[in-house]
């Protein structure tokens, strides 16, 4: 293993070993899609190349096994099997770039997009930007609403956010987007709990056409529940998951 | 299941022991009817046309037992048993005898039986055809065992109950039921719908009569020592 | 490893013994003298919105599902190693817990829950029951020896002969005569398990978990223990194995994987129309799951339907789409409307008081929008709205013998404009042991251009599924759905797809040889 040439090779396998399976164990990481295993391997080998080529001595010893697999009458088996391994290598990734299947057209979503300044909710007109829980102006009272908000939680939400409210309810296998995870810190902990009730209250219909309304099964709560209800299960959401609302810089001038 | 089966056996057999002193030859007797008034309800016709060799077992279709009303107005299946009053020290060594729950022609004979704590429940299984025998006690652990042909399956109850309800899940109209008592004063009426309690030690008893579908009854009664008291029950149409 | 490295093999294996036993000795002390007060709060936290606070299986969540959460009161457990009636295995409570219990609301907790935390939940749900108090009822796992070499066929034997049939059907796919009948311990309808889905398998799909539930039973439900027929010698262990090998076989090796894309290849010869043809087994199945209608009144919390398989074939001019999904009834069947009255008073919903059970056909609805989009965006994937309708197919099995099914446009749930039955697909059905395999062929361009989908090869087409099995009491709104997917119409394979390679391999191979030559022409010159 001392062989610059066997060293390259090591490394080579390492990466391709850490970025096929490594990378995918991490938490909160996917399958590196092979495009991009692609890209990795060409950059680890041009990392690889600049090292040997750096010295002239290791260079030339990088060299010595790929020109003896070339000249060396006893390595003829190697060098055929090399000639008939690789072309047929590359045909068949060149197969796979020409055949090009029909793929599902790629979904761009806005996560958050913009709330409105104003919703009407039903029938009533309600101001969204600077509005705070109105839940939480009766502080020894909110263990109550927090309970009254977990049992509309079990009773509405469960099946698809799941009583982990990380998203994985039994039924959200069937939806595409996934149901929100609450337990992310890129859900509820970045929004304020006006922004939330909108998102309750209007569903996947409510949504502008940047956040893909029509793939969205999140129902339009307010056919369900009334405005308190909302704000209680909007409480139980933070509660559960201990993560604390954005709230709305006070200026003198007004809210921001 | 079957290691709380010989502990219960050996725990009654040294109750027994302990009891063995006591006599009871001077026992008194309680004894009765159990009447039925109000319309007698219509029972289903059980449709055994996926079964064969039950359905040739009948003449007749065979209809449901939750109500079985006799000729002589009483009212048969109901299970009468002494529910307090034994001295709390009381104990007598179970039947070494097994009650046996026969399966034959889709439905349960008997209907409705007693056995005591640690005595035998030998299920049969006369049909040779699958039955499942499950038994849904809360006291006592539950059990659910497949019988594919004609064999026996032997188990016992740890804990008074009454009832366990005993179902088979391939013949959904196959219901029994079982009291589970630590002692024997137990009785089930039949087609002349009377019940008898012998052997009692003197005193003052509370007596349930229970039925499937009409729920339970109680009475007080005092016996004395040889005495016989009558007590009669009555269930009402619903 | 170096330190016992001398020692044979024998002695690892000792101290590994006494080492698993003093942790489990542990473990069991520590299980036993636990304070409860930290479970309690890990459970009322997490647990009591199904289990409800006491225990008894009735938080508010329970009655939205079927089978209903587990009552911790009675310390009936289906999952087991122990034998019938008996309580579980600490172990066994711990996998529950860990895993979850597939096909049903219950999540697996390994990873969302500390080891501490579910081990405190652990002890606190025993002290829901009497049961674990008493140190008489000791459980004690079964031996459950070792898997002998796969003989199907010997299961297969058996499968009949132990009558599994009566309540899973002759193909596994829970359709019993006895099925429609089947209620667990507290009284809710409970389902024959599809033995074609082996991925929904409460206690795990493999055969050694099938092998356990064989021997234990699943208590609280109507399915018994075999283990009373090994000891009576009706069969042998190995040949229940075997049984259990059978009921693996009955499902895909692997669970189905989901893909966004149904892939029609074109047909070589004529399309076909009939659901049993054989040109079907040459192409690939796509399964998509359905899951309920909890979108709109009213909803629908216990779906029968799991999900669908999809094949499609095209030939330029129409295209075949053949939908392959497991129903346990053959709707509308009177043998199953105690069962759909039961389900309906069961489980809570939108109405005010249970809708009353009727005779209610068997639905597959296809939905597509009503032009192949430019961009992404799509009509709303539950049937359109007012304004931006959906192009469907509906089939009922009330239409079976019409050789037709419904086109029509829908704008929103519960508005169904049916087409003129010219533009309608040819439908063709079968239903065969508890499955049904329907294929709708139409042409891909027809005269209506503005109501009709017009298909087009070469692109992604949205399109949706929506079914409803009527003896689980599903009509109107009450149904399985599922978002949007797409339907890839391959155009024929065109020449260059051939040529690229070639010439790629081609080229490759004469630098490698220039490559060689080169270099054995340097090293003879050296």
């Amino acid at each position: 293993m001392k062989h610059p040439f066997w060293q390259a090779v090591g490394i080579l396998a390492l990466a391709f070993v850490v970025i096929e399976w490594g990378i995918p164990l991490l938490p909160g990481s996917a399958l590196v899609p092979a495009s991009v295993v692609l890209q990795y391997m060409v950059t680890v080998l041009a990392g690889v190349l600049i090292y040997v080529s750096d010295d002239e001595a290791r260079w030339r010893r990088f060299r010595e096994p790929i020109q003896a697999a070339l000249v060396q009458p006893r390595l003829k088996p190697v060098r055929l099997g090399g000639l008939v391994v690789v072309p047929l290598v590359v045909g068949w990734i060149a197969y796979g770039q020409v055949r090009s299947a029909v793929q599902a057209p790629p979904n761009l979503r806005s996560i958050h997009p913009a709330p409105p300044a104003e919703i009407t909710f039903r029938g009533k007109s309600m101001t969204l930007s600077g509005l705070d829980n109105p839940l939480r102006q009766h502080a020894d009272s909110l263990p109550v609403y927090i309970a009254a908000g977990k049992r509309i939680y079990y009773q509405n939400c469960l099946p698809c956010h799941g009583d982990r409210l990380d998203g994985l309810g039994h039924f959200a296998p069937g939806f595409n987007p996934l149901p929100a995870n609450f337990q992310d810190n890129g859900t509820i902990a970045q929004l304020t709990e006006s922004f939330v009730f909108w998102r309750v209250a209007k569903g996947g219909p409510g949504l502008p056409r940047e956040g893909t309304p029509w793939n969205s099964a999140m129902p339009k709560w307010e056919d369900f529940l009334t405005e308190r209800e909302i704000w209680e299960v909007v409480l139980f959401l933070y509660d559960q998951t201990g993560w604390k609302p954005r709230t709305w810089e006070r200026t003198a001038g007004g809210t921001r | 299941m079957r290691a709380l089966g010989m502990m219960a056996v050996a725990v009654a057999g040294v109750v027994g022991l302990a009891a063995a002193g006591r006599s009871s030859q001077a026992g008194g007797t309680v004894a009765g009817k159990v009447r039925f008034t109000g319309a007698k309800p219509l029972m289903a016709k059980i449709d055994m046309s996926d079964e064969s060799v039950c359905k040739a077992k009948y003449t007749a279709p065979p209809t449901e037992e939750t109500v079985v009303v006799n000729a002589n107005g009483t009212l048969a299946n109901v299970f009468v048993y002494v529910k307090a009053g034994l001295p709390a020290d009381y104990a007598a060594p179970a039947p070494a005898e097994d009650v046996v729950l026969d399966q034959n022609g889709c439905r349960y004979h008997p209907h409705v039986l007693g056995i005591r704590v640690g005595q035998k429940l030998a299920i049969k299984n006369s049909d040779g055809l699958l039955h499942n025998i499950k038994a849904m006690g809360k006291q006592n652990r539950p059990f659910n065992v497949s019988q594919p042909t004609s064999m026996t399956t032997e188990r016992v109850f740890t804990a008074p109950e009454v009832m366990v309800p005993l179902e088979c899940n391939v013949h959904g109209w196959m219901h029994a039921y079982l009291g589970v008592l630590p002692h024997s004063f137990f009785a089930v009426t039949g087609t002349d719908g009377s019940f008898s309690l012998k052997g009692l030690p003197p005193g003052t008893y509370t007596i349930e009569a229970w039925h499937e579908k009409y729920g339970t009854q109680v009475a007080t009664v005092t016996v004395t020592a040889g005495g016989a008291k009558t007590q009669d029950f009555t269930f009402t149409a619903r | 490893m170096r330190a016992v490295g001398l020692s044979d093999s024998r002695t690892v294996g000792l101290l590994g013994a006494v080492v698993v036993a003093l942790l489990s000795v542990s473990q069991t002390v520590r299980l036993s003298s636990q304070d409860t007060t930290r479970g309690k709060t890990v459970y009322v936290k997490w647990c009591a919105g199904c289990h409800g606070e006491d225990g008894k299986g009735d938080g508010p969540a329970a009655a939205y599902m079927l089978p209903r959460p587990r009552d911790f009161t009675g310390a009936v457990y289906q999952i087991r190693t122990t034998a019938n009636g008996q309580l579980p295995t600490d172990a066994d409570l711990m996998r529950s817990i860990d895993d979850g219990l597939f096909g049903t609301a219950m999540p697996g907790w390994k990873g969302r829950l500390s080891d501490a935390e579910r081990r405190d939940v652990l002890a606190y749900l025993k002290t829901f029951s009497a049961f674990f108090a008493d140190t008489t009822q000791r459980p004690v796992a079964l031996a459950f020896g070792r898997e002998p070499g796969s003989d199907a066929r010997v299961g297969r034997q058996f499968y009949d002969s132990i009558g599994c049939r009566k309540c899973h059907g002759d193909q596994g796919r829970g359709d019993g005569p006895s099925a429609p009948t089947l209620k667990d311990d507290a009284g809710f309808p409970i389902f024959a398990a599809d033995l074609a889905q082996s991925w929904r398998f409460n206690g795990g799909g493999d055969v050694a978990a099938i092998y356990r539930r064989l021997r234990t039973g699943l208590d609280g439900t109507p399915m018994p223990s075999f283990s009373d027929l090994i000891d009576q010698k009706f069969l042998t262990a190995d040949e229940l194995w075997h049984l259990a090998q059978y009921v693996r076989s009955l499902s895909p090796t692997r669970p189905p994987e989901l893909r966004d894309v149904i892939h029609a290849p074109a047909a070589r010869g004529a399309l076909p129309a009939a659901p049993d043809d054989s040109a079907w087994n040459r192409v690939e199945p796509s399964w998509f799951p359905l899951v309920g209608q909890v979108i709109h009144k009213s909803r629908w919390f216990t779906p029968a339907i799991a999900g669908v398989w999809v094949q499609a074939l095209h030939d330029g001019r129409a295209l075949a789409l053949r939908i392959t999904w497991d129903d346990r009834s053959q709707s509308p069947d009177s043998a199953w409307r105690p069962f759909t009255q039961r389900v309906l008073a069961s489980v809570a919903g939108d109405d005010s008081t249970p809708p009353a059970a009727a005779l209610w056909p068997d639905q597959l609805i296809v939905q597509f929008p009503t032009k192949v989009p430019e961009g992404m965006e799509r009509p709303y994937f539950l049937m359109g709205a007012a304004t931006q309708p959906v192009y469907q197919w509906r089939w009922t099995s009330a239409l079976r013998t019409s050789g037709r099914a419904v086109a029509g446009l829908a704008r929103g749930i519960e508005r169904f404009d049916s087409l003129p039955a010219g533009s309608a697909p040819a439908a063709q059905a079968v239903y065969d042991h508890g499955q049904w395999r329907l294929v709708l062929t139409r042409a891909l361009a027809t005269p209506d251009t503005a109501d009709d989908l017009q298909f087009r090869t070469g692109r992604a087409i949205p399109v949706a599924f929506f079914g409803q099995d009527g003896s689980n009491g599903e009509f109107g709104t009450r149904m399985a759905v599922s978002t949007w997917y797409f339907l890839a119409l391959d155009q024929p394979t065109p020449p260059r797809v051939f040529v690229t390679p070639v010439v790629a391999i081609a080229v490759t191979l004469g630098l490698g040889l220039v490559l060689v030559r080169r270099a054995q022409q340097r090293g003879t010159r050296a």
